[in-house]
């Protein structure tokens, strides 16, 4: 084992133990302090990850923990269990992937947590829940830390299953207020429909990959990543298909793409600094990771599977934009937009419908998802902090103006803001253009150009609806005249230093980042080519086109339908403060279908909820008469039989001893009788 | 063989049971010393530092001297050492040594407080005494080391039901696991007789030798020493139909000595199979085959009904106890499937598949681990004046010990094999080992068969078994005390609670290590032809 792989389980396991230990001596020892063992072991697996990537350069090779012989010949050390067919091992990976995921959560996570000191500080003089949520928090890190670092599906699913228990448990952290306790028993059941596929998928894989087997029975070691990719372009299609579509239904839930993106805007129920978790490094961005890891299966099933990829991308980002129009609530313009920039990737990892767009497609989405991570960690960051000073008023119908009450905070959510309307050159701008020029290379390739170049217009729409609906958020809440809610009482001020530190830092990184690491120094690129693309296609080394010229022609226009949602939204919420009423009064249906969400939450109660509550009302009658007297049966069976046995055991021992002279008779009867046959 | 070879092979034999002897001398300055002192934390710290004693003379034994397996893959010449010394040290021998004496300490702890301090000094002694059994067990190479091995675990529990509690209920338990225990032992005796006599020999080495020539030419004597064999253990191990002691000693004895019962001779029962039975001797074409191939059969009938008869009757039990007597059958079936899938496992050839007879072994630490862990709560929590019984006595617990609580809810978790407990893994090699016997070899399509439906069986027990252990969850959870406990455990008793938790959880979250151990334990790297050529050699002298 080298030295770098040895990093690998201590920075899964340092989050681990920071949580263990906060839950442990939290309440008791650590009380007002409680937040250390969390930021340290954030901040230090951050630096180790640096050494990772350090270690990803330097070899040409994948590095990998765990293993006694790496793949394709599999031996582990540290299996989970063995048996029979079934063979799974505690194995990490980390290659270029890996690397650049490890140092965005880390990185984010630490400054989410630094500024959760600030933000939690009522929990913290009231010393109520304030290890919990930093235990909890831990945990949630560790969870997509182990996801990432993962090297086979089994144990990919375990941390999956994690990260969806942990965000159950923070959004509904203030698990007294009914809002949030349903919140988060939304966001853990859609997301368990998804799982459901996920689960599917994994079994499938393993139940239907023809593998070379050694003796019979299946090769045991087909759910590592290196052996399923491997086998993957021998597969039959079908098969291939139905895993892949069955993990997609497992991204969709976990990342919040449409039709399973409903529990995020509720989420936002737990505290802000775990919305930003979630939206940023931790959760949604599960599924993005898991289509690009699997790239591979993708790669080698039938060319629709991308496409519905891609298709679900494209439309959810335009749905969820278009719902973030009108919303009268910060968090929530910022939720929708994350379903909306979640939506982008997935557009973009869908546009690796041919060979020579898989490394371009993958280069996009990862990029956008690091970018986004920065800007979205920022926006919730900034959103916390007013929300913080306003007394947890979040409507921004209540309060404006407060471009000179929190100057920073003001600046900080402009960086964000004009990160995440893709105004040149910010971070987001980069990344964009990036996947609408995958996706627009895709409309020339050989697999459904027509289908591509749709979706490529619906990209370019949905980036003008970005802007407007970002900068309609700014202006109504930074702009105008200055209104305080009462609810803020006092304390109407800036926030603490501790909060605005963070927020400084992540603006940096929103407004720079991106530039830094792909135009200028193409550098991203570079690393996912050589250490993520070279080494997850074994056999079939791919043709290398990730082009670093740019096409200026499309930078040009996307950067006009930025610059015009923000001049629209300028001119209506700063110019003209009467005009938005009047072209609400205007389009009254629209406005109304688009603030009421496409009734989407309705169609759904409608469509599911409803037919299947309707449907458990007539379960239930059968259930009470039909079912439970059937399982009693059953139920009773045992219960039966064990009646008819109790009578044997009647306490007295000389019955005992003949019983089991008896019992040996007759054991040597039947052996006698069957050998004599 | 000369004078002088005895005298070596003699000393020989000491030196191997250091340990063994070492826990002798603590028992009896236990027994001495009860007359004139009674109290019991003086004797049963002395138990303890017994224990830790024979730990580190073990430590220092397997570091001098080398086992059996380490000597045959250096190339040394073993047949003489196997075919004549009555003791081996094997990786088996250290392993089984390692498991008796920490179920020993816990065993140790959590009696501490419950044994009358009169009666201390004579418990802990009974209690190392049957340790050193078990510790013997793992290493005879020799019917009647074997046998004086597994006398010498059950004579000490005769004594140590009654010194725990003297009421009719317990007089009445040890009388009966006394008559019962003799019984199984006359069948034993009987079936070890007949090998014997088909081989000449006692030495388990020479006769299995003597016997796995050729499994399917075997004397029509060689199944009746094997339903002997099996009959004689299957009391011990309580297998159905040998099991009818178990409820009702469980329940009259004390929760100490019940435990005593669930983990001692099930597992020298257990061991005592894999060495006669020749599970852990690859001599023969196939292990476990040394009595012939009905082994498989025999296992799979007794898996079966042992399994079903024993959650069927737990489902109707309200008392604890008794309970988990019938969850104690129960679990036996399940380690029965190991000893009957084992065989049809080592045909195949190429990479080995893990499952059968190095299940069972670490089937047996997790089972042990659990139940010990479970009956450690109950003891934890009965005093005379309120002892837990029934499910209703422990209604309501989570509220009063919370702590308690969720350590009996893991144990409980793990006997049903909730993942990530040691019970799941257990249960999970089991029924894998069941199902991944190659059906496309023609010798063992039919089996193949069999052991599908079995690991059925098996499975659908397993749903039977999670009722009646969240029976108890649920009313430790959801249910309000109806009479509050008002003990608080002791440390020595937590502690014991703390190290079964312990070896539950991690046996669950990293069993491989255990499973390694296990496998190296049963299969050794030895080659069979090495050994077979001197044989003839020896038996000429």
């Amino acid at each position: 084992m080298s030295k770098t792989s040895a990093l690998l389980p201590v920075i899964v396991a340092l989050p681990f133990l920071a949580s263990v230990f906060t839950a442990f001596f939290g309440p008791r020892l650590l009380r007002r302090h409680s937040h250390w063992p969390c930021i340290l072991a954030t901040a230090t697996a951050c630096v180790l990850s640096c050494f990772v990537l350090a270690g990803v350069v330097r070899s040409e090779q994948p590095i990998l923990a765990g293993y006694e012989e790496p793949p394709p010949s599999v031996r582990y050390d540290f299996t989970w269990m063995k048996a029979g067919s079934v063979d799974i091992g505690y194995t990490l990976r980390a290659d270029g992937l890996t690397a650049i995921m490890l140092l965005t959560v880390t990185f984010v996570a630490t400054w989410i947590a630094v500024f959760s000191i600030g933000y939690m500080s009522h929990e913290r003089e009231h010393n109520a829940g304030y290890a919990r949520f930093f235990a909890e928090m831990s945990l949630f890190i560790c969870s997509m830390l182990g996801l990432v670092l993962a090297d086979n599906f089994i144990l990919v699913y375990a941390f999956w299953e994690g990260v969806g228990l942990c965000s159950y448990l923070l959004v509904g952290f203030w698990f007294a207020k009914p809002a949030a306790a349903a919140a988060a028993r939304k966001a853990l059941l859609v997301t368990r429909l998804g799982d459901v596929g996920f689960i599917l998928g994994i079994l499938v894989l393993w139940m239907g990959f023809d593998r070379p087997a050694p003796l019979g029975g299946p090769d045991p070691s087909v759910l590592n990543f290196d052996v399923a990719f491997r086998l993957a372009p021998a597969q039959d299609p079908a098969i291939l298909a139905l895993v892949c579509l069955l993990f997609l239904c497992g991204a969709v839930g976990k990342s919040a793409q449409f039709p399973l993106y409903v529990w995020l805007p509720d989420a936002m129920e737990g505290p802000t600094p775990v919305s930003a978790l979630i939206h940023a490094a931790t959760m949604v961005t599960a599924g993005v990771y898991l289509i690009a890891r699997s790239m591979p299966l993708f790669h080698a099933a039938p060319p629709y599977v991308l496409m519905i990829v891609a298709s679900i991308g494209a439309f959810t980002a335009m749905l969820a934009a278009l719902i973030a129009l009108t919303q009268p609530d910060l968090k929530r313009v910022l939720a929708y937009s994350t379903i909306s920039q979640i939506g982008y990737m997935f557009l973009a990892l869908g546009s690796a419908s041919s060979g020579t767009l898989v490394a371009a497609a993958v280069v996009a989405g990862i990029f956008h998802l690091v970018t986004h991570a920065f800007f979205k960690a920022l926006l919730f960051l900034s959103a916390g902090s007013v929300m913080h000073a306003m007394g947890n008023v979040i409507d921004m119908r209540r309060f404006s103006g407060l471009r000179y009450a929190m100057p920073t905070t003001h600046w900080t959510f402009l960086c964000g803001a004009g990160a995440l309307a893709a105004l040149p050159p910010l971070s987001g701008f980069w990344s964009k253009d990036e996947i609408l020029g995958v996706t627009l290379k895709a409309g020339a390739a050989e697999h459904y150009p027509g289908v591509y170049v749709v979706l490529f217009l619906m990209g370019l729409l949905t980036a003008g609806l970005t802007a407007f609906y970002t900068f309609r958020a700014y202006f109504k809440t930074f702009w105008g005249e200055l209104r305080i809610p009462p609810e803020a009482g006092d304390h109407a001020h800036e926030s603490p230093e501790v909060m605005l530190v963070p927020l400084r830092v992540l603006a940096v990184g929103a407004v720079a980042l991106g530039f830094v690491i792909q135009p200028l120094t193409g550098w991203f690129s570079g690393l996912l080519e050589h250490h993520w693309a070279n080494v997850s296609f074994p056999g079939q080394p791919l043709p290398h086109v990730v082009e670093h010229g740019h096409n200026w022609v499309l930078m040009f226009i996307s950067s006009m339908f930025g610059v015009g949602g923000v001049f629209v939204a300028w001119f209506m919420y700063v110019c003209q403060p009467g005009l938005p009423e009047r072209v609400v009064r205007g389009m009254q249906g629209l406005y109304q279908m688009s603030l009421n969400k496409f009734h989407v939450d309705e169609i759904y109660y409608a469509l599911f909820a409803k037919p299947l509550s309707m449907m458990a009302s007539v379960f239930k009658v059968f259930d009470q008469y039909v079912v439970d007297s059937v399982v009693d049966l059953v139920g009773s069976v045992p219960r039966m039989i064990g009646m008819l046995l109790r009578p044997i055991q009647n306490g007295l021992v000389q019955f005992y001893a003949l019983a089991m002279m008896l019992g040996l008779t007759v054991f040597l009867g039947a052996l006698v009788i069957r050998m004599a046959r | 063989m000369n004078g002088s070879d005895v005298a070596v092979s003699l000393g020989g034999v000491f030196s191997l049971i250091v340990p063994e002897i070492l826990l002798l001398v603590v028992a009896c300055v236990l027994f001495v010393g009860s007359t004139i002192r009674a109290n019991r934390n003086l004797w049963g710290g002395v138990a303890v530092f017994g224990l830790f004693l024979a730990a580190y003379a073990l430590w220092l034994t397997a570091a001098k001297v080398p086992t059996i397996e380490a000597r045959a893959e250096n190339g040394e010449n073993i047949s003489t050492m196997l075919f004549t010394s009555s003791i081996l040290q094997t990786r088996l021998s250290l392993l089984v040594s390692a498991i008796a004496l920490v179920g020993g300490l816990v065993l140790v702890l959590f009696s501490w407080n419950e044994v009358p301090d009169q009666h201390a000094g004579e418990y802990h002694a009974c209690l190392l005494l049957s340790v050193a059994g078990l510790m013997v067990t793992g290493a005879a190479n020799d019917l009647i080391t074997l046998f004086l091995a597994l006398e010498l675990i059950s004579i000490p529990t005769y004594v140590l039901l009654y010194l725990l509690r003297h009421d009719r209920a317990a007089q009445e338990a040890s009388a009966k696991y006394f008559l019962l225990s003799i019984f199984s032992s006359g069948l034993l005796l009987f079936g070890f007789s007949y090998m014997y006599g088909m081989t000449g020999t006692t030495n388990i080495a020479a006769l299995l030798d003597a016997l796995a020539r050729d499994p399917n030419r075997l004397p029509a004597l060689a199944l009746v020493a094997l339903v002997m064999v099996v009959a004689g253990m299957g009391f011990k191990i309580t297998a159905v139909p040998f099991h009818f002691y178990a409820p009702d000693v469980y329940q009259g004895s004390a929760p100490a000595g019940a435990a005593f019962l669930a983990f001692m001779p099930k597992a020298a029962g257990f061991v005592a199979l894999l060495l006669v039975l020749g599970y852990t001797w690859i001599g023969g074409p196939v292990r476990g085959l040394a009595l012939g191939p009905q082994v498989p059969i025999l296992f799979l009938i007794l898996a079966a009904l042992t399994m079903c008869v024993g959650n069927v009757l737990a489902i109707l039990q309200d008392n604890v106890k008794r309970m988990l007597a019938y969850s104690s059958v129960a679990h036996a079936g399940y380690m029965l499937i190991g000893l009957a899938v084992a065989p049809d496992l080592s045909y195949s050839t190429g990479k080995p598949i893990t499952g059968g007879a190095e299940a069972v072994l670490f089937y047996l630490v997790a089972y042990s681990a659990m139940t010990l862990g479970a009956f450690a709560v109950i003891t934890l929590l009965s005093t005379p004046e309120r002892p837990v019984e029934t499910v209703d006595d422990l209604a309501g617990l989570s509220s009063s010990h919370p702590g308690v609580a969720i350590l009996m809810a893991l144990f409980l978790f793990s006997l049903i094999g909730i993942p990530l407990t040691a019970g799941f893994a257990g249960k999970f090699l089991i029924f894998f080992g069941a199902l991944a016997i190659p059906a496309d070899q023609v010798q063992l399509s039919e089996h193949a068969l069999w052991f599908w439906r079995l690991a059925l069986i098996g499975a659908v027990n397993a749903a039977i078994g999670a009722w009646y252990y969240l029976r108890i969850v649920s009313a430790m959870y959801l249910r309000t005390p109806i009479k509050p406990i008002e003990q608080h455990p002791s440390w020595p008793g937590v502690t014991a609670m703390l190290i079964c938790a312990a070896v539950t959880l991690g046996l669950g979250v990293y069993p491989w290590p255990m499973v390694k151990a296990a496998r190296a334990a049963i299969l050794s790297e030895r080659s069979t032809d090495a050994r077979t050529e001197p044989l003839a050699k020896t038996r000429n002298d």
